[in-house]
């Protein structure tokens, strides 16, 4: 017999009603069902279902989002290592990367479990994959720097307030991963944000080597002053398009690249797991009020305004968080109309986040969870539109 | 009102697209060829089978009857009766759970006979008065062919119904193709068929797929719309959908091809036919077709050979409507077709990992999504259940619009006027947001039954 087959057979007699770890049940199904494909015959109609399960959904999400840990493990090696003075050849940027982002992604799923084990204990539901989705998201949204008891602090916050009280995975309305985010922003705003959080320093290093500067591009385009450009400041910089487009600069550990978000938007929306409305509209929100800054910027207005509306897409995390933030289906809208105006209205607010509030740098996260909020308001409006429109039977 | 209308005007079939639904990409079809059994050593009437309906027995074991005798009665209203689907002697009454009348098993005789009533010729039709026609199917033990949208039990025989549909479809995987049966030969026989049914309600509407060239071409005079699709376009409830203008159409009848030939059978020779043609279809069994047998007859006698994997599922009906049976049972009044499918036995070993080349699916999540060869299935779940997760999976097919995650969520609050303001009535209970949902929600089950408790309500 298979040998994985054998040890969780091992373990069933344990797990189930009247053995020593029953509560566990949830857990073992959770991660047996990782390995065997779940065998239950049909009892009610229809007699044959399709393939496709929750939990290859969300795991589809998680392979979408490898390639943003990834760039991550390395991205953030690199600039921890620039930061320090050391080698920037590819083994010890991988390592030095491997060594700092790894345990926050390790924290963040031993962490996030427990929660859930806890409280699909007491409920007596199954551990959604939703939960391996947002223990993925989570981290990849955090500086590099960001101490593991903050970490851990913040999933719990994000899944025990941002999902569990509202009844768990269906009923809540916010997005866990980005409840937590915010949490760690407001809780502690000196050791996440500031310009010294992005890169770590490594090896022994106690300040930055001279002439590197670990501002970020979005705190560059909000402090860039007249007479110069954002483009030209961040170029200045060394940030040329390019590399921001690849998102190579001190950022959050998977977010800064818009090019894998663009990759891991395509692979979803082919898929079917990511609503396409809610991403477009996210873009067009983006750059349709970039566009209308630049058209009411004056000569004497702050050269952000002016900035050219794709860099906004560009630098910080609005790409990441457009791509996956916005998507989650639960904390979406899930009426399909009303996704173009929700996914319209985070780009709007993110832009106007970004330009006109000095205290937040990076707006996208509090526009999507400020869109969370509307969202059964909207998806109530929509269904009741389509509900008149029928024909009644009763 | 089309009905009024001259044949020419007929002609002018109305077109008419369903956007939504799925047509499953599931192997195991029959093939067109038609086998005639010989005569089972029973047949049997399904009591249960018929929903709404209290049935009370008139027969008990042992009693002789003909072809056409009446079995029993709904205790609601007594003057709907069923009818004997054989001569012979009433052999075992079969009990479920709660007294429940599963199955009256009749042995039949070599020489069978038959109750006989007057012959109805076409004059003869143009003749008789609405309710003497009405009185006659009722006594015939007939009339319960005939079925009421939205809750699809049998109509009701006091009221004038607005339309009475007739579809003349399968899309089901995998119910008998109306070529089959509906042919030069009986084309005589259906056009009286819908005679009477002309009767009976002041607008009929006849319907095919446009793609069923042969049926559009021999009834083209008979056919009112063609409406075209994916599963469940065949519905008579998703027609009613797109042709309704207003609540009054909502409590059409309907009638099955089949069934209508049946019921102008019996009327024209006054003695009910009982032949009826099954399909034998699914991927558990080998042997794939149609076969010509008689209503009521065993699954074993339909089900020709062994079944062709270890542990068979006998699925009466289509695989998406139909209900698991006891293949030692019959087949039902109103049951056209016998799916055999293998049972889920395997549970595949990284199984979330593979690409998935054969596995079906509605999704893209799977490589099998760009194949579009028919595919095995079995009886797996193939999946745990899940809180929903809002996919909306189960909206994007929904052939007449509800929104079954809202629908449900409102059905589990309880809500009554906002679950009936969501279409729950219009459910054709196709059984597609069930089969679609990842989470592995059993919406279709629900909603069958809250439609059932809510009738329940209206009654009493
Ligand atoms: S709600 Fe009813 S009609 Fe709609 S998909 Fe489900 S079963 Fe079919
Ligand atoms: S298909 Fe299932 S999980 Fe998806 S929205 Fe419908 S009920 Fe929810």
């Amino acid at each position: 017999m298979n040998p994985v087959r054998r040890f969780f057979d091992g373990l069933h007699p344990h797990v189930s009603p009247g053995g020593k770890y029953e509560k566990l049940y949830a857990f073992y199904e959770s991660i047996e069902t990782v390995f065997f494909a779940p065998l239950e015959r049909t009892r009610r109609l229809p007699a044959v279902r399709d393939s496709l399960d929750v939990k290859r959904y969300m795991f589809l999400v998680i392979v979408a989002l490898i390639p943003h840990l990834c760039f991550g493990i390395y991205n953030a090696g690199y600039f921890a290592r620039m930061a320090s003075g050391l080698s920037l050849a590819p083994v010890p940027v991988v390592l030095t990367g491997l060594w700092l982002v790894m345990p926050m992604v390790i924290v963040t799923y031993v962490v996030g479990f427990f929660w859930e084990i806890l409280f699909a204990t007491i409920r007596k539901h199954e551990i959604s994959e939703g939960l391996f989705v947002t223990c993925m998201l989570f981290p990849l949204t955090l500086p590099p720097a960001t101490p593991l008891w903050q970490v851990a602090l913040g999933i719990s916050f994000g899944i025990v307030i941002g999902k569990e009280i509202f009844g768990g995975t269906g009923r809540n309305f916010l997005n866990p991963a980005l409840t937590a985010r915010a949490f760690l922003y407001f809780a502690y705003p000196v050791s996440l944000s500031g310009d010294n959080v992005w890169s770590v320093l490594v090896g022994g290093a106690e300040r930055y080597v001279d002439g590197y500067t670990a501002a970020t591009p979005l705190s560059v385009a909000a402090s860039t002053t007249d007479g110069q450009t954002v483009e030209a400041a961040l170029e200045a910089l060394g940030y040329s398009p390019l590399e921001l487009f690849f998102g190579l600069y001190p950022g959050s550990v998977g977010g800064t690249t818009t090019f894998l978000s663009i990759v891991g938007a395509i692979f979803m929306i082919v898929l079917g797991i990511a609503s396409w409305r809610t991403i477009l509209g996210g873009v067009l929100g983006v750059l349709a009020t970039a566009y209308f800054l630049n058209f009411i910027a004056g000569p004497d207005s702050m050269p952000f305004l002016s900035l050219n509306p794709y860099y906004h897409l560009l630098i910080g995390g609005s790409a990441f968080a457009l791509v996956y933030m916005t998507t989650d289906p639960v904390s979406g809208t899930h009426m399909n109309g009303v996704k173009w105006f929700y996914g319209f209205m985070c780009g709007l607010l993110t832009v106007l986040i970004r330009v006109f509030n000095p205290a937040f740098p990076e707006g996208v996260g509090l526009a999507i969870l400020f869109m969370n909020c509307f969202n059964p308001l909207l998806d109530y409006i929509e269904v009741k539109i389509r509900t008149r429109r029928r024909v009644p039977n009763v | 009102m089309a009905l009024n209308l001259p044949r020419q005007h007929l002609r002018r079939m109305k077109k008419i697209r369903n956007r939504k639904g799925y047509d499953l990409n599931i192997s195991g079809a029959p093939s067109d060829a038609l086998a005639t059994l010989s005569v089972p050593a029973t047949v049997a009437a399904l009591p249960e089978r018929i929903p709404f309906i209290k049935p009370r027995l008139r027969v008990k074991t042992g009693d002789p009857v003909q072809v056409g005798s009446i079995l029993y009665e709904d205790k609601t209203d007594p003057r709907i009766v069923f009818a004997s689907p054989g001569g012979g002697v009433v052999g075992d009454i079969v009990f479920g759970p709660r007294r429940v009348i599963r199955e009256i098993v009749i042995a039949l005789d070599q020489e069978e006979t038959a109750v006989t009533f007057p012959a109805l010729t076409e004059t003869d039709l143009d003749g008789i008065s609405r309710d003497d026609l009405v009185a006659r199917l009722l006594e015939g033990g007939v009339w319960p062919l005939l079925r009421e949208l939205p809750f699809r039990k049998i109509a009701s025989p006091d009221s004038r119904p607005p339309s009475i549909i007739v579809p003349l479809d399968a899309r089901e995987p995998f119910r008998p193709s109306p070529e089959r049966y509906l042919t030069e030969e009986t084309h005589p026989l259906f056009v009286f068929g819908l005679n009477v049914l002309k009767r009976l309600s002041d607008k009929l509407i006849v319907f095919t797929d446009p793609r069923r060239k042969g049926i559009c071409r021999t009834f083209k005079n008979e056919l009112t719309h063609t409406i075209e699709g994916r599963y469940p376009a065949d519905d008579p409830g998703v027609l009613l959908y797109h042709l309704r203008r207003g609540p009054e159409d909502n409590r059409a009848w309907f009638i099955d091809g089949q069934d209508l030939l049946l019921l102008a059978g019996f009327l024209r020779r006054g003695t009910l036919p009982t032949e009826r043609l099954f399909v034998v279809g699914g991927s558990g069994v080998a042997e794939r077709q149609h076969v010509r047998s008689r209503l009521g007859a065993p699954l074993k006698h339909l089900v020709l050979a062994e079944p062709a994997c270890p542990e068979p599922r006998y699925v009466v009906g289509g695989v998406l409507r139909g209900y698991r049976g006891n293949p030692e049972g019959h087949a039902g009044l109103y049951e056209t077709a016998v799916n055999v499918l293998p049972e889920a036995t395997e549970r595949d070993f990284l199984n979330l990992f593979r690409p998935g080349f054969n596995k079906p699916t509605r999704s893209r999540t799977f490589v099998s999504a760009i194949k579009n060869v028919p595919m095995a299935m079995d009886t797996n779940v193939n999946g745990g259940r899940r809180a929903c997760i809002a996919c909306g999976y189960c909206s994007d097919v929904c052939p007449v619009d509800i929104l079954p995650q809202m629908t449900l969520k409102s059905i589990l609050a309880e809500e009554v006027e906002e679950y009936l303001a969501h279409g729950l009535l219009d459910c054709v209970e196709c059984g597609l947001c069930s089969y679609v949902c990842p989470s592995k929600i059993e919406l279709v089950e629900t909603f069958r039954q809250t439609k059932f408790e809510y009738h329940k309500e209206q009654v009493s």
